[in-house]
């Protein structure tokens, strides 16, 4: 009951956090716009010519996919990071932990919080997916259930980094720590052409850094039959448990710091 | 005897910044009891380290060395926040909520279920004037009404301890006499009270036991009674008094000081039988004779100023 009711409220206060609010409407801009130019070549396209229409569509409906699916990434990073943070500079967190609350449960309600807002947001993200495949005159070909629990582990994942660093130093700073991981991580994937990098460091950062590229649920969301890559379920079951992993090591960092730090108003 | 609800024993803390060797030691060695049913007066001047020992008590911070208990449990111990009512100095709260939601939500995190907890809530609200503003979010609250919500959610749950920082910090005069009311009516359900508060006056109605610390360090602990009874002086009023009384009276410790409407002379108690004497037999009108009992803010002062 403890942990539902931190969760709940987590939940309240995140979709009434205005730097959130300001950092979706941003990304609901950016989509627009790409939509708009997404309807304009749509649109100056005729019929006879509809595989050159999808050809160049189709990469279009593509990057804004990603775009709204990595953007959650750094969502899921900085509800974590504010959702802890601001509790701490309000002192908000000083009358909830004076409760019985455990500080594991705590922190345990405010990670299952940020879940649920990226549960919406998972959500919108898979029906704004459909939306421009059908725009697209496409059809999605990966199952249902990988854009949604594919993108909720990656985004777990993010989150539970968020978490681990905001318990040692401002949130700002624990962003854009996830952010330069996240960018990091794809220059040292095994497929990235990246030369100033020393084999030894790229082969240890890769281990070390969370794998976007194996929980991207762009794996399998593919617009086109050609390019529908069918994968085992030992494999789905290998990546998710890889995602989860990582989730459940960084929140168990993130509870051992702040079992010990000093809760004060920041 | 029953065991202390609240026992410091040598605790230090001190506070290291980051890359640096700064150290500020904010409490030195501090020790003292409060015993079960008693309301305690935490008093010290700002900086004194009040706040770091009530966050120490309630485990928000760790004490670098001491013993620390609470209703018999470590500090932070769910066992003991269960028994705790805790109003932090400069109560925060989310904006977004109404007061009972507030409530509902301190109720849940207490581990209790919050459907048909809305008698409790009415009264509760009732009780620190709050009733009617159910509807009106938190964020709209004005300081004085911010400041009865968290004494609201301090009582919520029957605590048997209730710990408050600066409870009357932000309210009118009317508000600081019913916030006073609350905690007289805590002292006679056999609570224990533990409160930080620069209002001496009001602290001294009702406090048992008094703690004075300042610069992190213990300056006194005792019972209030006992404290303030260690004057042994007698104030004697008259009309006036005859010629050369107050040179002769002054002289051997007394202190005379001529009023609108009579004389005030604070005696030693055991010249008090002599004095009321000369002043009768002159002819003068002795209208009171009190035992002069000094207040607690003067006894804090006094204190303070010696360190």
């Amino acid at each position: 009951m403890k942990i539902r009711a931190i969760m709940m409220n987590t939940f309240s206060g995140l979709v009434r956090n205005k730097i959130i609010i300001l950092f979706c409407a941003g990304c609901v801009c950016i989509l627009l716009l790409m939509l708009s130019s997404l309807l304009v070549i749509r649109n100056l396209r005729s019929v006879q010519n509809a595989e050159q229409m999808q050809a160049a569509v189709l990469p279009l409906i593509g990057s804004m996919m990603a775009l709204v699916s990595g953007f959650g990434s750094l969502l899921a990073a900085w509800s974590a990071a504010d959702a802890l943070s601001s509790e701490m500079r309000s002192g908000t967190i000083l009358a909830v932990m004076a409760r019985p609350v455990r500080r594991w449960e705590f922190l345990l309600g405010k990670y299952l919080g940020v879940q649920l807002l990226m549960l919406v947001f998972v959500a919108i993200m898979v029906g704004l997916d459909y939306l421009l495949a059908w725009i697209g005159g496409a059809h999605i070909q990966s199952a249902p259930w990988e854009l949604i629990v594919y993108p909720m582990v990656r985004y777990a994942m993010f989150s539970a980094i968020g978490l681990a660093l905001v318990t040692l130093m401002h949130p700002i700073l624990a962003f854009s720590v996830v952010l330069f991981m996240s960018i990091t991580a794809q220059l040292v994937s095994p497929g990235a052409n990246t030369t100033f990098l020393p084999e030894w460091l790229k082969t240890g950062l890769f281990y070390l850094l969370p794998s976007t590229n194996l929980l991207s649920e762009m794996r399998f969301l593919t617009i086109t039959r050609a390019t529908l890559q069918a994968a085992t379920w030992s494999e789905h079951a290998v990546a998710l448990a890889y995602g989860l992993d990582y989730a459940l090591v960084c929140f168990l960092i993130a509870s051992w710091i702040f079992h010990s730090r000093s809760l004060s108003r920041d | 005897m029953a065991a202390a609800a609240i026992k410091f024993q040598g605790v230090t803390k001190v506070y290291k910044r980051v890359f640096s060797d700064e150290r500020i030691r904010a409490l030195a060695e501090v020790s003292f009891e409060v015993v079960p049913g008693e309301v305690c007066a935490f008093l010290g001047p700002n900086g004194a380290g009040k706040t770091t020992a009530i966050s120490i008590l309630m485990g928000f911070f760790f004490a670098d060395s001491g013993e620390i208990r609470v209703l018999g449990h470590p500090p932070g111990d769910v066992r003991a926040k269960a028994q705790i009512g805790f109003l932090p100095e400069n109560f925060a709260f989310y904006k977004y909520l109404t007061a009972p939601k507030l409530l509902r939500l301190h109720l849940a995190l207490a581990g209790r279920n919050p459907a048909g907890s809305a008698g409790l809530i009415a009264d509760l609200l009732q009780k620190v004037k709050l009733a009617g503003y159910e509807n009106l979010k938190i964020g709209k609250y004005s300081r004085g009404m911010v400041q009865r919500i968290g004494i609201a959610q301090a009582l919520l749950c029957d605590p048997q301890l209730v710990i408050l920082d600066e409870p009357t910090s932000g309210l009118d005069p009317s508000g600081r006499r019913e916030v006073l009311q609350v905690l007289a009516g805590l002292k006679a359900q056999g609570k224990t009270v533990f409160l930080s508060s620069h209002i001496l006056p009001e602290v001294e109605q009702i406090c048992d036991r008094v703690v004075i610390i300042d610069r992190g360090k213990l300056v006194r602990t005792g019972r209030l009674e006992d404290m303030l009874a260690s004057g042994n002086r007698v104030e004697i009023a008259a009309d006036r008094v005859p010629d050369g009384f107050e040179q002769s009276a002054t002289g051997e410790g007394a202190v005379v000081e001529r009023a609108a409407h009579g004389v005030r002379i604070l005696v030693d108690a055991s010249r008090k039988r002599e004095t009321v004497e000369m002043l009768w037999s002159a002819g003068c009108d002795v209208t009171a004779m009190n035992p002069l009992r000094s207040t607690l803010e003067e006894l804090f002062l006094k204190e303070v100023d010696r360190q």
